[in-house]
């Protein structure tokens, strides 16, 4: 007879996570309000930037229509929105949209199981490293999913070119990666001390703003044009590696510390 | 009688420690004093920051903030350590002292932002030009500002208060690290770093002064840390009664 495993078995850990994902997964395949509300709150924004950013479409339209700025005519207003900014500014509105998004979605994936009530049952079946990385499983899923649905619309709405593929896919995984790690764990926090959406983007967006500081200056170096080729990939990975860095940085330090939130 | 008085006496310094120290507290205030004189009357200006040199006399306020503004996160974040891995020193001692540490961080931080913005102005013309070493200093105030907003959101629980807030200081660790080695390194900066790591540009007086008022910094600080522990004891003390 095979012993029975207890929620802290070291060995467990990965069934548990796997067990918890596939859950997450279930419910969330079966109600679709995460990826619904991430979705349309990315969305939303865009639109919000889109009538904000009016003024310079405007004057983008007259200028390719080789028009006086000071004449505005409702047709050119509504042609396609191609601000006039640089490629790695639409990027970082991008990831202003996705920060935003994630953080409105993901804040729930801690209080769902508090007001469920299943909190109690989950500390008794699993361990924290099982909880944490099933949660993190599921939250970069989520955000890979939104990324993927949200980028292509944003790209063909802005016109904001890829550049190097390679380069761009890995800057986008090292954002989801980043961006997960510190939703989720700011996530638990934040349910931990039962506070409102407010306290979880106070204590949340000052670490994001380090990530998406990063994150910009990897942008500035995929969209820049430099002569000397062998500098330009030193500084990309330089860039993209320091990015990569800071998500798994934060995903260790979760991993040690969230056994003390997950039993306080 | 005299074995009861020693007693008593031994209880309340256990308690609430005595004002001793006062020959290194005057030490300080008179270093604080000659750092302020020698920095406009002693020290001789700087290369580099304009014909005179005069514009560099603000690093004498605004390096020692910065560089106390990420000690003190150092020092909150061995007393979060303390508190969260070793069972026996884990009481809600070490967590007021991780929580002064954080709040005279905040406190030097503010210092810093505004001493640097003050010399970006004179140095620059504009008082704040978004230079990423303007961006980080900002942003470690609000680190420091969110780890205190979430110790006011668990007032109600000071055990909660405690472990929560300890796990957030090794959290936020990871960005702090990242706007002292990382940001510096791999963003362009106007901030003149190099320029006075170069010791051809300074005066050994102007050195001396700088190293004076790091050390008149540093004394305040522990200062100020046994003072706001002090009130600590006797509040805990006082509900202890209760």
């Amino acid at each position: 007879m095979k012993a029975s495993t207890g929620p802290n078995d070291a060995s467990n850990w990965m069934a548990q996570a796997r067990c918890l994902f596939l859950k997450d997964l279930r419910a969330e395949l079966r109600t679709r309000v995460a990826i619904n509300s991430v979705g349309l709150f990315a969305f939303s924004s865009l639109l919000l930037v889109a009538l904000a950013t009016r003024g310079l479409r405007e004057v983008m339209t007259l200028r390719m229509l080789d028009l006086p700025i000071d004449i505005i005519r409702p047709a050119d207003v509504t042609a396609a929105m191609f601000p006039a900014w640089s490629a790695a500014s639409k990027m970082g509105l991008l990831w202003t949209l996705l920060c935003f998004a994630a953080f409105a979605g993901l804040a729930h994936s801690f209080v769902h199981e508090e007001e469920a009530g299943t909190v109690t049952a989950l500390r008794l079946s699993m361990s924290p490293a099982g909880v944490y990385t099933g949660k993190l499983a599921f939250n970069l899923t989520l955000l890979f999913a939104v990324a993927l649905l949200v980028t292509p619309f944003y790209m063909g709405l802005t016109g904001m070119q890829a550049g190097n593929w390679p380069v761009f896919l890995t800057l986008m995984l090292a954002g989801c990666i980043g961006l997960g790690s510190t939703a989720t764990i700011v996530a638990a926090l934040a349910a931990k001390a039962r506070g409102s959406g407010a306290l979880f983007g106070a204590i949340g967006l000052p670490i994001i703003t380090v990530f998406l500081m990063l994150l910009l200056n990897a942008a500035n170096t995929l969209y820049s044009d430099s002569t000397d080729a062998a500098a330009h990939t030193i500084k990309t990975v330089q860039d993209v590696g320091g990015l990569i860095s800071f998500g798994i940085l934060l995903i260790s330090v979760s991993a040690f510390t969230f056994r003390f939130v997950w039993e306080e | 009688m005299a074995d009861t008085t020693a007693g008593v006496a031994a209880n309340s310094k256990s308690q609430v420690p005595p004002m001793t120290g006062a020959w290194w507290k005057l030490g300080t205030g008179f270093l604080m004093i000659f750092v302020i004189y020698g920095a406009f009357f002693i020290a001789k200006g700087a290369a580099g920051f304009g014909e005179s040199g005069d514009k560099a006399r603000a690093v004498f306020f605004h390096v020692p903030s910065a560089i106390l503004a990420s000690v003190c996160y150092f020092v909150g974040m061995y007393f979060s350590v303390i508190y969260l891995f070793s069972s026996k020193r884990s009481t809600l001692e070490i967590d007021a002292k991780a929580a002064i540490s954080m709040e005279l961080g905040a406190l030097f931080c503010l210092l810093a932002t505004i001493t640097g913005s003050i010399f970006a102005g004179i140095q620059w013309g504009v008082f704040w030009n978004w230079d990423p070493r303007e961006t980080s200093i900002v942003i470690t105030l609000l680190l420091y500002s969110s780890y205190l907003i979430l110790r006011g959101a668990l007032n109600s629980n000071p055990t909660k208060r405690a472990n929560l807030s300890a796990v957030y200081c090794l959290i936020a660790l990871v960005p702090q690290q990242f706007l002292i080695w990382a940001v510096p390194r791999i963003l362009e900066t106007n901030h003149p770093t190099k320029v006075l790591q170069n010791s051809g540009n300074t005066s050994p007086d102007y050195r001396l002064i700088l190293w004076c008022s790091i050390l008149a910094f540093t004394l305040l600080f522990i200062w100020l840390f046994q003072l706001r522990l002090r009130a600590y004891r006797l509040v805990a003390k006082k509900e202890a009664a209760r």
